[in-house]
């Protein structure tokens, strides 16, 4: 029983993290029609730039986010300026272009940082564990971080549903000429948010680093678990993408337990049958053409 | 185009010229140089033909029939992981018994990807055959017993013609030995996406909707350029096994796609020779790297995909070909 | 001999009801013409006969054989060819080669891989006889984006003829041309004589009046007329649904 509630645990702030990374993932993705795969970077160099501000020259954490989020969202904002904005619905070069970005980062952080992996770091406020049941404990930084996913969650949802821009984007992703036409600054908007989700992605870049260390490998695999993430939520969603997150990241957790060979396997036949049966995913609002 | 249309004796002579040249030039490449070069650039020219096969299947998806697809190099790992586990499991040595085995092996995970890919189109088709080569490349990885695993299946000797007692393989051989299943495997593509069949591929790939109400039927006109395309790339995976003596997951993944997509877009997407001009490029800037930069070859590895993209229209293979036109008719026709 | 005959088609989306109990039948041979005003439902009519949507109920027979459900290109090779309002063709490819794939789409040869689609002189033969028909031959090796748009409505028209039809749908086929070009299409319907039968669709009064033997009538999804052209002109119902929306239709029913 508490193995259960262990596993169940580790997987919603597995999840929690897969959401932060996703929630990015699928606004672009929604908004903008862009497939940005070098997401997966773009959080590692995050983490490695809370890194430098929190561990090798020891200053605050929550500064350490920031940064993280600072940096990849500066990095957005180029990609998006530079390149993007050129490749509407040219899905092959979106697909280079943005892989080509991975090596480059990759290799960047490579150079910047080193080969020697990160080991996990946290906020010391948030280390330890407390007290569950009986003698049994958890580790505070995990709930802190399905908190910070719930809360984020909530903030994307109030700024979609509730906000002007919110109202444009959701105008946007229905249809965009239509938006535009009304004399509305869609192209801002539609930058500002591709910015935001590569903040988002380098903020929880640091604080995934608490559950996953950084290494360079971590970007790939990042990306992949935020695709298969977005597909199984929902483009465009962000409850799509909270409810994607959390389903993975149960059925890796509770794969690893119990058939360790198969949990990443079994993700990936999630994302297929998604793709063939309901290609909007489970809460998707916008099916791409 | 054949000549029974209106063209007049001297530009005959100038259309045989402006094919001849480029050919021969190629053919002296190709044929003759390689001899005489040092056997580490006899290895990477191997290389170059290997891979330059493996664009070219991916064209014949993607060029020609206007299928993105994120997971062709599935194909190419299951024909060199079925040419390994042959050898070195099975125990069948003879590359005559082999290689028709093997293409035969990628030919059925084509038809069985083929089936659940083509559910789908556009950007999802995009997705599921990313899921598809990254399912596989999964088993590649946990699938011990018959894979090894992340090692990956190493020791793969070069082909078993039956001529041991004639020869033994040296690089130039082997380099031989490749370019004549390339100029073979060349020769089939050149006549397939020639013939009607090849035709009706470029039809759908620039208007499905059109064909269909011309009496084609274009779903299995993409399931059979998907098992066509993954063939090749099962060929070129063969060959892959037995040139570097080892293969891995890693052969199986997105990594590998996007290398060949590569190629092609430089190459020039939809021609034959377009993924051949790729492969030598990208292969060259991947040696020269090794050497001057050799830490930072994937830094120059993604500007060269950044600035291709952004720039390149049409591939190299097209600017060339509009070059060819305007010599020919004095003007860009079509 | 009916070339076609639709029975109780119903093709609903969502609320909407785009076609409504349509039924009708077309000898073969005959000159039919389908008008009504924007939205009244023609295209979708095209679309449902030409397999490309399939109808909520009803059943559409072609030569006798019932081919509601069969798909778009098993149609076009029992003999059922269509053009379309919006051109519909490959515009980065050569006009030769726009031609030969209507020709081969029909042929056995459209799976032959090894033997090049230049080697079969017989289609090149047809090709040119096609392109001759509608004078751009010495074009072929334009890309179609490049010629005008009247030639590629003609085009359009000329892949139609390349299937074998026995009956073709043609959707406006005068949509944006001069009244010469017209004019000309006008004459080339009348010249595919009597194997082929024609429906069509058309905005273009003068067309309609040149061409059909039988007019029929559809608004908001339903027939509300079918007969010869003299009792359409005067038919009050038509006139009634015309009245307002385009004054030139009814200068042209008095």
């Amino acid at each position: 029983m508490e193995l259960f509630i262990l596993n169940l645990l580790n997987g919603i702030s597995f999840g929690c993290i897969l959401f932060l990374v996703g929630s990015g993932l699928s606004l672009t993705f929604g908004v903008m029609g862009v497939l940005n795969l070098a997401h997966g970077a773009i959080y590692v160099i995050g983490g490695y730039v809370g890194w430098t501000v929190a561990v090798k020259n020891g200053w605050n954490y929550w500064l350490a986010v920031l940064s993280g989020g600072f940096v990849a969202g500066l990095i957005g904002l180029i990609l998006e300026r530079g390149f993007f904005r050129y490749l509407h619905r040219r899905i092959n070069e979106q697909v280079l272009l943005t892989f080509g970005i991975i090596y480059i980062l990759t290799n960047l952080s490579l150079w910047i940082w080193g080969a020697a992996p990160k080991p996990p770091f946290i906020a010391p406020i948030l280390s330890g564990s407390f007290h569950l049941v009986g003698d049994w404990s958890y580790s505070i930084a995990r709930v802190a971080i399905i908190f910070i996913g719930i809360a984020l969650a909530i903030g994307l949802w109030w700024l979609q549903e509730k906000t002007r821009i919110g109202a444009i984007i959701r105008a946007g992703m229905d249809d965009k000429e239509m938006t535009v036409g009304l004399g509305v600054n869609y192209e801002l908007v539609a930058t500002g948010v591709f910015c935001l989700g590569c903040f988002i992605a380098g903020a929880s870049g640091v604080i995934g680093a608490y559950l996953f260390g950084l290494t360079h490998e971590l970007g790939l695999e990042i990306l992949l678990l935020a695709l298969v993430v977005v597909i199984v939520g929902g483009t465009g969603s962000i409850q799509g993408a909270l409810l994607g997150g959390v389903l993975i990241g149960l059925i890796i957790s509770f794969g690893k337990a119990l058939f360790p060979d198969l949990s990443m396997f079994l993700s990936y036949i999630a994302m297929l049958v998604i793709l063939l049966v309901k290609p909007s995913g489970l809460l998707g609002r916008k099916t791409l053409r | 185009m054949s000549v029974n249309y209106g063209e007049t004796n001297i530009l005959h002579r100038r259309q045989w010229i402006l094919r001849i040249v480029p050919c021969s030039a190629v053919a002296i490449i190709l044929l003759v140089l390689p001899a005489f070069l040092p056997f580490y650039l006899q290895n990477i020219m191997s290389k170059v033909i290997i891979f330059a096969l493996f664009a070219m299947s991916l064209d014949i998806v993607m060029g020609y029939t206007g299928l993105i697809s994120l997971g062709h190099a599935a194909f190419f790992g299951v024909g060199g992981y079925a040419a390994a586990i042959l050898i070195k499991k099975c125990g069948i040595t003879s590359f005559w018994i082999i290689c028709p085995l093997a293409i035969l092996i990628t030919a059925a995970s084509a038809a069985i990807l083929g089936i659940i890919a083509l559910r789908v189109s556009g950007i999802y088709f995009l997705l599921v055959t990313l899921a598809l080569s990254l399912l596989l490349q999964n088993i590649a990885n946990k699938w011990y017993s018959m894979t090894r695993g992340t090692d990956g299946i190493l020791g793969i000797p070069s082909p078993d013609l039956g001529l041991s007692s004639l020869f033994s393989w040296s690089s130039t051989g082997l380099y031989y030995f490749i370019l004549v299943i390339f100029v073979i495997c060349s020769f089939l593509i050149f006549r397939i996406v020639n013939s009607p069949f090849g035709n009706a591929l470029q039809g759908i790939r620039e208007n499905e909707h059109r064909m269909e109400v011309l009496g084609y039927n274009t779903w299995l006109y993409k399931y059979l350029a998907l098992i066509i395309g993954g063939s090749f790339a099962g060929v070129a995976g063969i060959l892959f096994a037995h040139y570097n003596g080892i293969i891995a997951p890693f052969h199986l993944g997105i990594t590998t796609s996007t290398l060949a997509m590569l190629m092609c877009i430089i190459g020039g997407l939809g021609t034959v020779w377009g993924p051949i001009i790729g492969s030598f490029i990208i292969i060259l800037v991947e040696y020269f790297s090794s050497i001057l930069v050799p830490e930072r070859w994937p830094l120059v590895l993604g500007a060269v995909f950044v600035i291709s993209v952004m720039t390149l229209r049409g591939g190299i293979a097209q600017q060339l070909l509009r070059l060819r036109e305007k010599l020919f008719y004095g003007s860009i026709k079509g | 001999m009916e070339a076609l005959r639709v029975n109780n088609l119903y093709k609903n989306f969502g609320g909407v009801q785009a076609a409504h109990n349509i039924s009708f039948s077309v000898a073969a041979g005959e000159r039919l013409a389908i008008i009504g005003p924007n939205g009244a439902g023609k295209t979708t009519l095209f679309n449902l006969l030409n397999g490309q949507l399939s109808p909520s109920a009803g059943q559409v027979l072609f030569f006798g054989k019932d081919i509601t459900h069969k798909t778009v290109f098993q149609r076009t090779h029992l003999g059922l060819a269509r053009s379309f309002q919006i051109t519909n063709l490959f515009l980065e490819l050569t006009v030769l080669k726009n031609v030969l794939l209507a020709l081969h789409g029909v042929e056995r040869s459209r799976f032959q891989v090894f033997r090049p689609i230049t080697f079969y002189d017989q289609h090149l033969d047809k090709a040119k006889d096609l392109l001759d028909l509608i004078d751009l031959w010495n074009k072929k090796d334009d890309r179609v984006q490049s010629i005008s748009y009247g030639e590629q409505r003609k085009l359009e028209i000329a892949l139609c003829l390349a299937s074998k039809p026995k009956l073709i749908l043609m959707d406006e086929p005068s949509n944006g041309l001069t009244n010469v070009e017209s004019a000309e299409i006008a004459c080339r319907i009348r010249d595919l004589g009597r194997e082929v039968t024609v429906i069509l669709v058309a905005h273009d009064m003068d067309l309609v009046f040149e061409v059909a033997e039988r007019i029929l009538v559809l608004h908001n999804g339903r027939i509300i007329a079918q007969g010869m052209p003299e009792e359409i002109q005067s038919d009050p119902r038509v006139r009634e649904i015309y009245m307002g929306s385009n004054d030139m239709i009814v200068e042209c029913l008095n």
